[in-house]
């Protein structure tokens, strides 16, 4: 299925792109997805899915947008 | 005494006279610094129902036990008055050389009372005050000020100024300092302007009491490097305080049309990424360890100093999705000594005052120049439409009528900063019972919110965090007054400010200690507040009308048909009033105050409101 990430802040120039598609298997959660673009799991993030953040072992579906940014605290 | 200087600077302009004014061990434990000091001489001073633009009111600076010594981020003053945006207390922080200057001169505070024959610069060095006529940049903007003062004394002083917004008492003109510093933004330009104080320069050359001094300059410095280093690690600097405008947008979080909208197909365009790549140089606050002032170059190619607020509400509030332009307005807002985030809602509610009939116009969304030429009506309080909206959203929404304060996006009188919480419970009541009227500086909870908790939850576990995060930011970082930045944005450890604070002191604090500090400014701010508005009620504490009105929901997006619902939100304001100890009005209770030890304080109150 086809899912378009999207970096915030930092983890743009960290990870080396700002949004991109990418092709994963199905039963794809959003936890998978921050290691597939080499985000550190234990680094502290905030991932949301269609624009609300998911709770864990959230699965994906074809289509989604999911963002993933450290977590902001409002300066 | 360390840790403090043990003194005040008392300044009469109308007499110039000054004299130095000694406080007690006492005193200095109980309020602190900074916001804690100010309060408390607002309170005890002022009294209740005076003109904040008028000479009865007190301009005062101060500064917290490790401001201006070298340690992560401590180059930030408080400045304090009566505020002419919201009748009630008002502050405001900002990076300057003020808060190492002042102290080393020998002060914690400086108050500054009465009006000035005519415009005046106060120039202290050490024991000597002198009032200096500045009439020569009286009617220039805080750029050409600020070049005229370091043409004089050089770039090592501590420097506060007004542009013209405040020499014209615009209600939410700003105090600035070096090139890009702007604080005081309930309207503290204005009353240095109503004072006619052009600048303050500041010039110390003693050393500030410490209790151990050699620690301190051991444990700042290597802490100074470590932070530099964290933050080099975790990127943070790299596109600053704007990296968050992206996820506001994707979260529906970003004010857009005057609050209207909360996201935009456009928003890109002005986000960090974008901002990073337009940077022509970057600044920061004295001993700062990430700064965070990424500048470029405006569309007539002056340098434009910009983070997420500005952005936000210049921009994209502007529905202007261009970062030259918007950072043109940002320029004038800075040289004119206007607060970016209230000038820019301001300008969104004049817009949507006129989309909305209420008031006839010509100006709209997407109109960079109309917006620069407003701006500067604004600061000149030139024609009609420049001396209402000099006057706030709230005021002008009053003249304009029909129904616009619905729409007039702000708490208590000062505008709402950059988060569109049209559908954000937690952050709506952080706005909404900010002591100051909206302000994130206060608590920001949107990731706790959506990462930790429901976002429809109205639930006490927010009301809590709003409280946690209030003893904090609004509380530890404003009285011992040190930029709050290492610890929200890079992870350094809160234990950290009562080893500072042990080392400058000797008092062997536990951030427990603090926190009773934060809640005992805090209900002080609230008598202040009780003192100015007898009558007051919890609507006091209630965000703007738009976002509880379901012809304003979303009809696309992650919040699509949902808004802020008005019993929840009063059952969410009424666990904050509960934890807080609050009554019904959002007023300490006698016990609070009895708690808090502002048993005095509840009795001088209660002359001109009720206590329960």
């Amino acid at each position: 299925m086809k899912i378009t990430v999207k970096l915030i802040g930092p983890f743009v120039q960290l990870f080396g792109f700002s949004e991109k598609e990418l092709d994963v298997p199905e039963g794809t959660t959003a936890d998978d997805l921050a290691g597939f673009v080499s985000i550190d799991r234990s680094r502290p993030k905030i991932v949301t899915r269609n624009g609300r953040a998911v709770v864990p072992g959230e699965g994906l579906a074809d289509g989604d947008r999911v963002v993933i940014s450290p977590i902001y605290s409002g300066g | 005494m360390n840790g403090w200087t043990g003194q005040f600077l008392r300044v009469n302009l109308t007499a110039k006279t000054f004299k130095k004014e000694p406080f007690s061990e006492d005193f200095a434990r109980k309020w602190i610094g900074g916001r804690g000091f100010a309060v408390k001489i607002l309170f005890d001073e002022l009294a209740p129902g005076i003109d904040p633009l008028g000479p009865d009111n007190k301009f005062i600076v101060a500064l917290g036990p490790i401001a201006g010594i070298p340690a992560p981020n401590t180059g930030k003053a408080v400045v304090a008055g009566k505020s002419p945006s919201t009748g009630g207390y008002g502050d405001g922080n900002l990076g300057t050389r003020v808060a190492e200057q002042l102290r080393k001169a020998g002060y914690d505070a400086l108050i500054v009372e009465g009006r000035a024959a005519g415009p005046t610069m106060l120039y202290i060095e050490d024991d000597k005050v002198e009032f200096l006529p500045a009439g020569e940049v009286w009617g220039k903007g805080t750029y050409a000020t600020n070049d005229w003062i370091y043409a004089k004394y050089g770039k090592g002083v501590g420097v506060l100024n007004i542009g013209q917004a405040g020499e014209n008492l615009v209600r939410y003109a700003v105090v600035r300092s070096l090139e890009g510093r702007a604080g005081g933004r309930t309207g503290m330009g204005a009353v240095m302007g109503s004072k006619l104080l052009k600048a303050v320069v500041v010039k110390g050359t003693k050393p500030i009491p410490q209790a151990d001094p050699a620690g301190m300059k051991k444990v700042g410095m290597d802490d100074l490097r470590e932070v530099h280093q964290i933050d080099k690690k975790a990127g943070w600097s790299i596109q600053s305080t704007n990296g968050v405008l992206a996820w506001c947008n994707e979260v529906a979080a970003l004010p857009v049309r005057n609050f209207r909208k909360t996201h935009h197909p456009d928003a890109w365009k002005v986000d960090g990424e974008r901002l990073n790549n337009a940077r022509i140089a970057t600044y920061g606050c004295p001993n700062c360890t990430m700064r965070c002032g990424i500048t470029i170059h405006d569309d007539e190619g002056r340098e434009s100093e910009l983070d997420y607020e500005n952005v936000g509400l210049l921009g994209p509030n502007l529905e202007i999705f261009d970062l030259a332009q918007l950072g043109s307005l940002n320029y004038l807002c800075d040289d004119y000594g206007i607060d970016t985030m209230s000038g820019g809602c301001v300008l969104s509610f004049y817009a949507d005052a006129i989309d909305h009939g209420a008031v006839a116009g010509d100006y709209r969304f997407n109109d960079a120049a109309g917006s620069k030429k407003l701006l500067g009506l604004i600061a000149r309080r030139e024609g009609e439409i420049g001396n209402i909206l000099a006057e706030g959203s709230l005021r002008a929404a009053r003249k304009f009528g029909h129904g616009s304060e619905a729409y007039a996006m702000q708490v208590k009188g000062l505008e709402v900063a950059a988060y569109n919480c049209k559908f954000i419970p937690g952050m709506a009541l952080a706005f909404g019972v900010s002591p100051i009227g909206a302000h994130h500086k206060e608590s920001w909870v949107i990731t706790f919110e959506l990462k930790q908790t429901s976002r429809e939850s109205y639930g006490p576990e927010k009301a809590q965090k709003v409280i946690d995060l209030q003893r904090i930011r609004g509380g530890l970082f404003e009285y011992i007054v040190s930029c709050r930045f290492p610890w929200i944005e890079v992870g350094w450890s809160l234990e950290n400010y009562p080893k500072y604070f042990k080392l400058v002191s000797g008092l062997d604090w536990t951030l427990d200690d603090f926190w009773t500090i934060s809640d005992r400014i805090y209900s002080m701010i609230k008598l202040f507040w009780l003192r100015e508005y007898p009558r007051t009620d919890r609507k006091l504490d209630y965000p703007p009308a738009v976002w509880f009105d379901p012809s304003n929901a979303d009809t696309e997006g992650p919040i699509a048909g949902k808004i802020l619902e008005y019993d929840k939100y009063d059952g969410l304001l009424q666990h904050y009033y509960d934890l807080r100890g609050y009554d019904r009005r959002g007023i300490p209770t006698k016990a609070t105050l009895e708690r808090l030890g502002l048993a005095a304080e509840g009795r001088a109150a209660e002359k001109f409101g009720a206590l329960t």
